[in-house]
C-alpha cells in the first residue's frame, strides 16, 4: 500500500468566501490596506499596539490564519534580515525594521484575500488607471497562483523523460544518474526554461485572445460599476481616520 | 496554393493570393492561398501539421499582420473591410477567432465574465449586454455553472465557453482554429452542432481542423485541402528495440483511488496490462484519465498499488503538453539530452519514422504542436523505459499520417515486450490499439478487445459518449484484454 502524502494544498489564489470583507467594495478594501501600511511610521512601542489593534479587525474579518500563512511564506527572509541587522546595527532597530515588515505582509491580506481580478480591475479603473493597464495587471494578479501548478508540472515532465529526476525515478531509466553541481545546474536550466516559454506563450496566448474580442476597443462601455454601501463607508470613514491619526501621531 | 479561386465581392470573409513568413523564419508559413467564403457557408480547412492552417486563421482575422509582425503579401478582407487598413478593434467586431486550447483563452474569473468581455468592448448598454449574456448561458448550456471560474470547468465545458463569449459579439464571420482536437466526442459532436446552427443564422463558419471527420458528411460543408502529407517512410526498417531481457511482464494495478483537492478522482481501479499489449483509455474531459497515468508512473499520490511483477513500475511518460518537456537548443540535442552511450540506429530510426529529420537543428520549442509531441516522444524512447510507455492524449496535433506512424510505433514497442498505454478523445486512434478501457466517474465501464467495446453501445452510453459512425476497429478484436 503506497501511504498518501499529505494532501496538496490547492495554492491559488483562494478567496476566503467567508469572510465578512468578502461583500466590501474593492475600493475600501484598498484603503484599509494603504491606510494601515501607513503603521511602519511608528514607533516600537505604539507599532505593537497598532499591530494589536490591527489583529482584532483580522479577527473579526476571519483572516487571521491567512495573514499569518503570508507573514510564515516569508519566515526565513525575515530571519535574515532579523539577524543582518541586529549583528550590523543593534536589536531595537532589527525588532522594528522585522514588526514593519510583518505588518506590511499582514495588512494586504486584507485586500488580496477577499477580492477578485475583476474587482481589482474595476477598483483600478475607478482610481483612473487606464483600461488596458488596469486588464494586465488584474490578469497578472490572476496567474499568480497558476505559477505553482505549472512549476510542479514541468518538474513532473521533466521527470517522466528521465532528464532528470529524484533517485526513485531514476531506477527505471539507463545511464542517468544526477549528481554534483553540474548536474544540479543542468537541472535548473531544465526546468527554468520550459517556465520561461509558458510564461511568454500564456501571456501571448492571452493577448490574441483579448485582441480577437475586441480589446483596446475605443467604444467600451463597463458593464459593471461599483457601488458603496452603509458597511463600506463605515469602514472607508475607519480607514481615513486611521490613516489621519497615523500621520498625526507621527508628526 | 489556391483553395478557392473565386474571391467574389459578396464574401464576408476572403484571402488573395496571401503569403505569409513569421519574423526571424526566412520561410513562408502560408503561400499564395486564395480563399472566400460567402455568409452562411461552413468551410472546413484540412492539411497536415505545419501547412500553414492556423496562420491562414490569424491572417483572416487579422491578427496578422497587425500582432504579427512578419511579411505578408496579398489581400485579405472581412466584411469588406481591408485587414491591414482596418484597426483590429474594429476587425474583431466582424471577425471572431475561436483557438485551439481552450484554457489559454479564457480570461476572466467567471464564466459571466468571460462573456461580458467581449459584450463590453462592442461599447452595448448594459440592458443589451445583460440580454445577450442570458441567451448565450441558454443556448450553451452554461446557466447553472454561471458564476464558477472558467479554470474549474472541463476541456468540453471550457471550449463552449469561448464559443459562447465569442458568438455572443455577433460577428458575421467566425474562425476557429483546431477547436475539436482536445473534446471528447460528445463535446465534439455538440460543437459541431452549434457551429452548424450558427451557419444556419447566417455566420459564416471557417474551421481549420485535423478531426475532419465530424464535418465531411455534414451537407453543404466545403472541405478544402491544404499542403501535401510529408512523411518519407521509404525505406524505413523495422524498428530497432531491443526485446526485454527476462521473460514478459505484467502491469498489476489494486484498488488504486486518487484524491484532489478534498474530491475523489480515481476510486479503487483494479486491472492488470500485460507487455506486449497497446491498451487505449478513453473517457469524457475531466474524468481523470491523466490523473490515472501520473499514478501509474508514482507523479501523484494515490491508495492501492502499482506494481509490474512485483517491483515499482519503471514508466516514461510523454504528456499532452509537450512544451513542459522540451528544453534544449536542438532537436538532436533535446533527443540526446545526456545519454552517455546514445543508441544511434535507433536515433536515425527515430528521426525518419517522426518525420523529424529535416528539423534536426532547429529548437524545438518553435515546432508545430504535433511535432513537438513527437520530439518529446523520441526523447522517452532514446531513454529505453524499463517496462513501458504512457501516452496522454498524444494525437492531438497529429495529422492522419503521423498517427497511422503513431500506432506503428507503439505496436513495434509493445511487441519488443513494452508495456503501452494510452489515454485518447481521438476514437480512431483507440481504435487501433488492442484493448480499450472506458473510465467513468466512478470507475471503468467496460474493458476488453476494442471491437467488443466499441460494440458496448449500453457503456458508451452510460459514459455520455457517442460513437461516430466512421470508428472502426483496426484489427481482429483477438487480443484478450485481462479485466477483474
Amino acid at each position: 500500500m503506497i501511504r498518501l502524502g499529505p494532501a496538496r494544498r490547492a495554492r491559488e489564489l483562494r478567496l476566503r468566501e467567508e469572510s465578512p470583507l468578502r461583500r466590501v467594495d474593492p475600493r475600501v478594501k484598498l484603503a484599509l490596506s494603504l491606510g494601515a501600511s501607513l503603521a511602519v511610521m511608528l514607533p516600537l512601542n505604539r507599532l505593537v499596539f497598532f499591530m494589536g489593534l490591527y489583529a482584532l479587525l483580522l479577527l473579526w474579518a476571519r483572516l487571521i490564519d491567512e495573514a499569518a500563512t503570508q507573514v510564515w511564506r516569508l519566515k526565513w527572509i525575515l530571519i535574515l534580515l532579523f539577524l543582518l541587522d541586529w549583528v550590523v546595527i543593534g536589536l531595537d532597530l532589527a525588532v522594528i525594521i522585522t514588526l514593519r515588515l510583518v505588518l506590511l505582509a499582514g495588512t494586504f491580506t486584507v485586500f488580496f484575500s477577499t477580492t477578485t481580478p475583476g474587482e481589482l480591475r474595476l477598483a483600478l479603473e475607478w482610481l483612473r488607471v487606464p483600461h488596458r493597464y488596469a486588464f494586465s495587471v488584474s490578469l497578472a494578479f490572476q496567474s499568480i497562483g497558476l505559477l505553482d501548478d505549472e512549476w510542479r508540472s514541468i518538474r513532473e515532465a521533466q521527470q517522466s523523460r528521465g532528464a532528470w529526476a529524484p533517485p526513485r525515478m531514476a531506477e527505471g531509466w539507463r545511464g542517468f544518474r544526477p549528481s554534483g553541481l553540474v548536474a544540479q545546474v543542468r537541472e535548473l536550466v531544465a526546468l527554468s526554461v520550459p517556465a520561461v516559454v509558458l510564461a511568454v506563450k500564456h501571456a501571448w496566448a492571452m493577448n490574441e485572445a483579448a485582441c480577437a474580442r475586441g480589446f483596446d476597443s475605443p467604444r467600451r462601455r463597463p458593464y459593471r460599476r461599483l457601488t458603496m454601501n452603509r458597511l463600506d463607508w463605515l469602514l472607508l470613514g475607519g480607514a481615513l481616520a486611521t490613516g489621519v491619526a497615523l500621520v498625526w501621531v507621527r508628526l | 496554393m489556391i483553395l478557392e479561386a473565386e474571391v467574389g465581392l459578396g464574401s464576408a470573409v476572403s484571402a488573395e493570393q496571401v503569403t505569409y513568413g513569421y519574423f526571424g523564419t526566412g520561410g513562408g508559413a502560408l503561400t499564395g492561398v486564395s480563399l472566400a467564403v460567402a455568409p452562411g457557408e461552413i468551410v472546413l480547412i484540412t492539411g497536415p501539421s505545419g501547412s500553414g492552417k492556423s496562420t491562414l486563421a490569424r491572417c483572416l482575422t487579422g491578427l496578422i499582420p497587425h500582432l504579427y509582425h512578419g511579411e505578408m503579401k496579398g489581400v485579405c478582407s472581412v466584411d469588406g473591410l481591408s485587414t491591414v487598413e482596418t484597426p483590429l478593434w474594429e476587425l474583431a467586431d466582424r471577425a471572431g477567432l475561436v483557438f485551439q486550447n481552450p484554457s489559454e483563452q479564457l480570461l476572466a474569473t467567471s464564466v459571466e465574465e468571460e462573456i461580458v468581455f467581449g459584450l463590453e468592448n462592442l461599447g452595448l448598454a448594459a440592458g443589451e449586454i445583460r440580454a445577450r449574456l442570458d441567451e448565450a448561458l441558454a443556448r450553451f448550456g452554461l446557466l447553472e455553472m454561471r458564476r464558477r471560474s472558467p479554470q474549474t470547468l472541463s476541456g468540453g465545458e471550457q471550449q463552449k465557453l469561448a464559443l459562447a463569449a465569442m458568438t455572443a459579439r455577433r460577428a458575421p464571420v467566425l474562425v476557429l482554429d483546431e477547436p475539436l482536437s482536445m473534446l471528447d466526442t460528445t463535446a465534439a459532436t455538440e460543437l459541431v452542432a452549434h457551429l452548424t446552427q450558427l451557419a444556419r443564422s447566417g455566420t459564416a463558419v471557417v474551421l481549420c481542423e485535423h478531426r475532419a471527420e465530424y464535418l465531411e458528411n455534414i451537407p453543404g460543408v466545403r472541405v478544402l485541402k491544404m499542403g501535401e502529407q510529408v512523411l518519407d517512410t521509404d525505406g524505413l526498417l523495422a524498428a530497432p528495440f531491443q526485446s526485454r531481457a527476462g521473460g514478459p511482464s505484467c502491469l498489476t494495478v489494486t484498488g488504486l483511488g486518487v484524491r484532489l483537492a478534498g474530491h475523489r478522482v480515481l476510486h479503487d481501479l483494479t486491472f492488470e496490462v500485460p507487455a506486449g499489449q497497446v491498451l487505449s483509455i478513453v473517457g469524457r474531459n475531466g474524468v481523470g484519465k491523466t490523473t490515472l497515468l501520473r499514478a501509474l508512473t508514482g507523479l501523484q499520490s494515490h491508495e492501492g498499488t502499482v506494481l509490474v511483477d512485483g517491483d515499482r513500475p519503471g514508466l516514461g511518460m510523454v504528456f499532452q503538453n509537450a512544451d513542459l518537456q522540451l528544453f534544449n537548443a536542438t532537436v538532436r540535442e533535446e533527443i540526446l539530452y545526456r545519454l552517455p552511450e546514445p543508441d544511434m540506429e535507433l536515433y536515425g530510426w527515430l528521426l525518419q519514422a517522426l518525420g523529424l529529420g529535416s528539423y534536426e537543428q532547429m529548437p524545438p520549442l518553435l515546432l508545430s504542436e504535433g511535432e513537438k509531441k513527437r520530439v518529446a516522444l523520441a526523447t522517452v524512447l532514446m531513454r529505453g523505459p524499463r517496462h513501458g510507455l504512457l501516452l496522454d492524449e498524444p494525437a492531438v496535433g497529429q495529422d492522419a499520417a503521423h498517427k497511422r506512424m503513431l500506432i506503428t510505433i507503439l505496436r513495434a514497442l509493445a511487441n519488443a515486450g513494452q508495456i503501452v498505454i494510452i489515454t485518447t478523445h481521438d476514437l480512431t486512434l483507440a481504435a487501433q490499439a488492442d484493448r480499450l478501457l472506458l473510465l467513468g466517474p466512478q470507475g471503468f465501464v467496460a474493458d476488453g478487445p476494442v471491437a467488443r467495446v466499441l460494440e458496448d453501445h449500453a457503456a458508451w452510453e452510460r459514459l455520455g459518449l457517442v460513437v461516430p459512425d466512421w470508428v472502426r476497429p483496426d484489427r481482429d478484436g483477438d487480443a484478450s484484454g485481462v479485466w477483474r
